[in-house]
């Protein structure tokens, strides 16, 4: 009997090997009494709670194992995961169109396009990144780009805008599902 | 007493449980006692990462068990308060102790 897949995968993304065990450990153990206590619909429920709840405060702690070489390193790889997705997002976006022969390609086809990069983007990231400082490094530059820079960039008119928040939020559960999946198959 | 010796709220909380609960206790039981004791949801990565601050600042220390099949074959990473710990809490009673004296909380908010 093993809890929900993507919710552990959710908690592989905001730790470092010997917290995740530690945290899985514990949850797995309780997951297991209450299967046998109040079936596995009220457990799945309970391990999604304990892991939305427990990837905040996780991801949050400074992860005191790394040293600071393997932190800077693993901030240029985010860095420059990062900066490759922005260059790849906007690439894929302008082939799209210029695939459409000078109209432009439908709107959802542009959002599944950026997401899928995104995703690629948090797969590569969890693949690369082993410690905790770096996917903080990731999340806060993604947040500043995300929330500052990309709106004024991209020069969204205001009848564009909800559609423009639309593609921001999408980028978080891309990311994290990117994330996830690398972190599981990294585990497995 | 140097600053990182000064307790949060929740790691008060988190050092209390595991005194009660003595030597060797783990994480899921901290989480299980402080819920049973603070009728308070806790999130089990909550206690981790506050378990994690603590042994940095020294108040606590921590060894890694043997892997075990109920635990889905992941170590169970057992705690204990070391005495700069005892000593946190001791402050932080003394802190609290000041604070309620001579306080009448009937009167007060009245």
């Amino acid at each position: 009997m093993k809890p929900p897949f993507f919710a552990r995968a959710l908690l592989a993304t905001a730790t470092t090997r010997s917290a995740y065990d530690c945290v899985s450990g514990d949850l797995h153990e309780e997951y297991i009494q209450r299967v046998a206590a109040r079936g596995i619909g009220e457990a799945d429920r309970w391990y999604w709670s304990q892991a939305l709840g427990s990837v905040a405060p996780l991801l949050i702690a400074p992860d005191a194992t790394a040293s600071t070489g393997s932190r800077l390193k693993s901030m240029l790889v985010a860095s420059v995961v990062l900066v490759s997705m922005l260059v790849a997002g906007a690439l894929a976006n302008g082939l799209l169109d210029m695939a459409f022969r000078g109209t432009f390609a439908p709107l959802w086809i542009h959002f599944t396009a950026s997401w899928l990069i995104v995703g690629i983007a948090g797969f590569v990231l969890a693949s690369l990144c082993r410690d905790r400082s770096a996917r903080q490094a990731f999340v806060g530059a993604s947040c500043f780009v995300g929330v500052i820079a990309l709106p004024s960039l991209t020069g969204f008119s205001s009848p564009m805008l909800p559609l423009a928040w639309l593609l921001l939020v999408g980028v978080i559960p891309a990311l994290t599902a990117g994330a996830s999946v690398g972190h599981a198959l990294r585990r497995s | 007493m140097s600053k990182g010796q000064f307790l949060g709220e929740f790691e008060h909380t988190v050092l209390l449980a595991l005194i009660r609960l003595g030597e060797g206790a783990y994480g899921a039981a901290i989480r299980a006692e402080i819920e049973v004791r603070t009728d308070r949801s806790t999130a089990i990565g909550a206690v981790h990462a506050t378990l994690e601050r603590l042994e940095r600042k020294g108040l606590v220390a921590s060894w890694l068990g043997a892997p075990t099949a109920e635990r889905g074959g992941k170590a169970k990473r057992h705690f204990r308060v070391e005495p700069a710990g005892r000593d946190a809490l001791k402050l932080a009673r003394r802190t609290l102790e000041r604070l309620h004296e001579g306080l009448s909380f009937d009167e007060t908010f009245a």
